[in-house]
C-alpha cells in the first residue's frame, strides 16, 4: 500500500518560520543568491535589446538572433548540472528568470521555461550516464533545444488515451504515432515522448523516451495559428517506424505517467513563473496609464475605482508569486510538489488572466488597441488556464488529493504575533472549518465524490485559497516592508476562502441544476446535429 | 481462493477490462493501477467508484487512494464485503 502524500499545508505549518523566509526570497541556496542576480540582470538586458515583443507576435516567430544571443548568455542550460555545462539551478532560482523573461516577451519564457523543466528535466533525472554526458552538454549550450510530448488528438487531460506506441524491435524500440500542440517543435533538437509500451511493464504501461532530432522518421508538421503566445513554436509532430536504443527509454520502463507527472510538476511551476512575469508587465502599463492618464480633471488613478483595480492586482500578483517561490523551496527541500504545482498552476493562470484583464479595463478603448501592449498581454496568458493541465481538470484532481488523505491527527496551528495576529487567526479558524467541511464530504460519498466535481472544484478552491493565505501571511512576517502588501493579498485569499466554502455547501443543488438545464440545452445537438437559434 | 474471492477478482477484472478497452486475459491480479494499467490517480478513483457501485461496497477515499494493484482492490472489497455480512448477521 502507498502511504499518502503529504499536505502541503501540513508541511508549512510544521516549518512555518524556515517557510516565511523561502517565499521572501527567489533563491534556493546560497551560492544562488550569489549567482542568480548576475544572470538575471543579464537575461533582462539582452531581451530589452533583442526581444520586441509586438515584433514577435507579429512575425509569429522567435528571431534566430535572440535565440542565439539567449545561448550565448546559457539561458538554456539553467537547469542542467554544471558538469554537464548547465548553471545547475534549481527550480526556484530558475523561475525568478523565466518572470523576467516573460516581463519582457512571453513566447520567450515559454521557450526557454519548456525546455528547462518539461524539455531537460526526465533526461536529467533519469537518463543513463551515457546518455546524459552525449546530449546534455549540446541542450544547454542551446544546441539542441528541447521539447516534450505527451498530448495527442484523442488524449489531453487524460494521458491514458495516449496512442503513440513504443514496441520493442529487436535490440531497439520502434515508435509509431502523432502528438499535438509540441511546444518548440518546429526548431527542437530532441524529443522527450510519453507513450505506451506494451511489453514493456504492464499491458498497458507507458514510458518515456528521448528521441534525438536526427533520427529516421520524424516528421514536423506546420506552425499553430494561436490567439496568444504567437512566437511560441507549436506544432505537430509524427513519428513513423522512428527507431531508438533502448538505453533511450528514460528510467524504469512502464513508469512513464508517473515520470511525466514529476516532469510536469517543473512544467507547471515555471510556467506559473511565466504568468508572474507577464502580471508584472501588466501592472506595470497599468501604473504608467493611471498615474498620466487625466479625467474629469485629475489622473484616474486617483479614484478609488481605480485604486481598486491596482490593489487587486498587485495581490494577486504577490500571491501568485508567492505560490511559484512556495513550490521551488518544497522541492528543494525534497518535499513532493506534485500536488503543490498543481494549486500553484490554477493560482497563477487565473491571477495572470485577471491581472491582464483589469489592466485592460483600466486603459479604457487604449487597451483594446494592440499597440498598448495590454491586448498581447491578455491574449498571451490565455493559454496558460488550459495547457499543462487545463484548470478545470486539475483543480478536480486537487478536490480528490485533498479528500484522499487523512488529516493529521495532531491540530495544526497557525501562530503569529504581532500586526498580523488577528489574520493568522482567522485563517486558523477558517481552515479549521474547512477541515470540518471536507471531513463531512469524505463521510457522506466516500469514493463516489469522484463523480461529483463540482464540489471536487470547491474542496480544491478552498484549499488554495488557504494555501494563498498561508503562503501571504508567512512572507509578511518575513519581510516588514512587504507588510502592507502581504496582509492585502492575505486578506483576499482569506475571504476567497469564504466564498467557496459557500461554494462548496451548494455544489450538489448546481450540479442538479446545470445538469438539468444542460439536458434541454444539448438535446438539439444530440448525435452531432447542429441546433436551430 | 474462495468461490467468492474468484467472483470478486473476476468482476474487478471485467470493469478494468471495460474502462481501459483491454482484453480482460492480459490482466494480471499483480498488475499496478497506475504503473502497469497507465491509470491516473482520477482513473483509479473513477474504477474504484465503479467497484464500490457494481459490488455495493463502500469505500473511503483515503483508502481507495492507498489501493496500489488489482489484487489490493480484490483484496480490501473482499474484507469490507465480509464485514458488511457480519455486521448485517450480528
Amino acid at each position: 500500500m502507498a502511504a499518502p502524500p503529504p499536505e502541503p499545508i501540513a508541511l508549512g505549518l510544521a516549518r512555518a518560520s524556515a517557510l516565511g523566509e523561502a517565499l521572501a526570497t527567489p533563491h534556493a541556496t546560497a551560492a544562488e543568491a550569489d549567482a542568480l542576480p548576475m544572470v538575471r540582470a543579464e537575461a533582462t538586458r539582452l531581451m530589452a535589446r533583442l526581444a520586441d515583443a509586438a515584433t514577435i507576435d507579429r512575425d509569429g516567430e522567435i528571431p534566430s538572433a535572440l535565440r542565439a544571443t539567449i545561448a550565448e548568455a546559457g539561458l538554456f542550460g539553467l537547469t542542467i548540472p554544471e558538469e554537464h555545462g548547465g548553471a545547475g539551478f534549481s527550480l526556484k532560482a530558475t523561475c525568478a528568470v523565466i518572470a523576467d523573461l516573460a516581463t519582457v516577451e512571453r513566447s520567450t519564457a515559454i521557450m526557454i521555461g519548456l525546455h528547462s523543466g518539461l524539455g531537460v528535466r526526465p533526461l536529467v533525472e533519469l537518463g543513463t550516464d551515457d546518455v546524459r554526458a552525449r546530449y546534455l552538454p549540446e541542450i544547454a549550450a542551446g544546441e539542441r533545444v528541447a521539447s516534450f510530448s505527451a498530448t495527442e488528438a484523442e488524449a489531453g487531460s487524460d494521458l491514458t488515451g495516449i496512442r503513440t506506441t513504443g514496441t520493442l524491435d529487436g535490440d531497439a524500440i520502434r515508435i509509431d504515432g502523432e502528438k499535438a500542440y509540441v511546444t518548440n517543435g518546429s526548431f527542437a533538437g530532441c524529443f522527450t515522448v510519453l507513450c505506451r509500451t506494451p511489453g514493456l511493464g504492464g499491458q498497458r504501461a507507458h514510458s518515456l523516451v528521448f528521441i534525438p532530432r536526427e533520427t529516421p522518421g520524424i516528421g514536423i508538421g506546420v506552425e499553430e495559428d494561436k490567439l496568444g503566445i504567437r512566437g511560441s513554436s507549436t506544432v505537430t509532430v509524427t513519428f513513423d517506424a522512428v527507431r531508438i536504443p533502448r538505453e533511450l527509454v528514460l528510467g524504469e520502463a512502464g513508469r512513464g505517467i508517473d515520470q511525466a507527472h514529476a516532469a510536469l510538476s517543473w512544467g507547471r511551476t515555471l510556467m506559473s513563473a511565466g504568468c508572474v512575469g507577464t502580471a508584472r508587465a501588466a501592472l506595470e502599463l497599468a501604473l504608467a496609464h493611471v498615474n498620466t492618464r487625466r479625467q474629469f480633471g485629475k489622473t484616474i488613478g486617483e479614484f478609488t475605482a481605480s485604486r481598486a483595480h491596482i490593489a487587486r492586482m498587485a495581490s494577486r500578483l504577490y500571491a501568485a508569486e508567492t505560490l511559484v517561490r512556495w513550490s521551488g523551496h518544497a522541492l528543494a527541500s525534497g518535499q513532493p510538489i506534485d500536488e503543490l504545482s498543481l494549486f500553484v498552476k490554477v493560482l497563477a493562470s487565473e491571477a495572470s488572466f485577471e491581472i491582464c484583464d483589469r489592466a485592460l479595463q483600466l486603459h479604457g478603448a487604449l487597451g483594446f488597441l494592440e499597440p498598448t501592449g495590454v491586448a498581447r498581454l491578455l491574449r498571451d496568458c490565455r493559454i496558460t488556464r488550459i495547457f499543462e493541465g487545463a484548470n478545470d481538470v486539475l483543480l478536480v484532481r486537487g478536490g480528490a488529493a485533498v479528500l484522499g488523505r487523512r488529516p493529521s491527527p495532531e491540530p495544526l496551528r497557525l501562530a503569529l504575533g504581532g500586526a498580523l495576529a488577528p489574520e493568522a487567526k482567522s485563517w486558523q479558524a477558517l481552515h479549521e472549518r474547512f477541515l470540518a467541511a471536507a471531513a463531512r464530504v469524505r463521510a457522506e460519498h466516500g469514493v463516489g465524490v469522484v463523480r461529483h466535481q463540482l464540489v471536487l472544484q470547491s474542496i480544491a478552491r478552498a484549499n488554495l485559497a488557504l494555501l494563498v493565505g498561508l503562503g501571504c501571511l508567512l512572507r509578511a512576517e518575513a519581510r516588514p516592508d512587504e507588510f502592507a502588501l502581504g496582509r492585502h493579498a492575505a486578506e483576499d485569499a482569506l475571504a476567497e476562502v469564504e466564498e467557496h466554502l459557500g461554494a462548496l455547501s451548494r455544489a450538489l443543488h448546481d450540479e442538479t441544476r446545470v445538469q438539468a438545464l444542460s439536458e434541454l440545452l444539448y438535446a438539439p445537438h444530440a448525435g452531432g446535429r447542429a441546433g436551430s437559434a | 481462493m474462495t468461490t467468492s474471492e474468484a467472483s470478486t477478482r473476476e468482476r474487478v477484472v471485467a470493469m478494468v477490462a471495460q474502462i481501459l478497452k483491454v482484453d480482460p486475459s492480459k490482466i494480471s491480479g499483480k498488475d499496478r493501477l497506475r504503473e502497469d494499467l497507465g491509470m491516473d490517480s482520477l482513473a483509479s478513483l473513477e474504477l474504484l467508484s465503479c467497484i464500490s457501485d457494481e459490488l455495493d461496497v463502500d469505500i473511503e477515499l483515503d483508502e481507495a487512494m492507498s489501493l496500489v494493484t488489482i489484487d489490493d482492490a480484490c483484496a480490501f472489497v473482499d474484507r469490507v464485503r465480509a464485514e458488511q455480512r457480519g455486521g448485517a448477521a450480528s
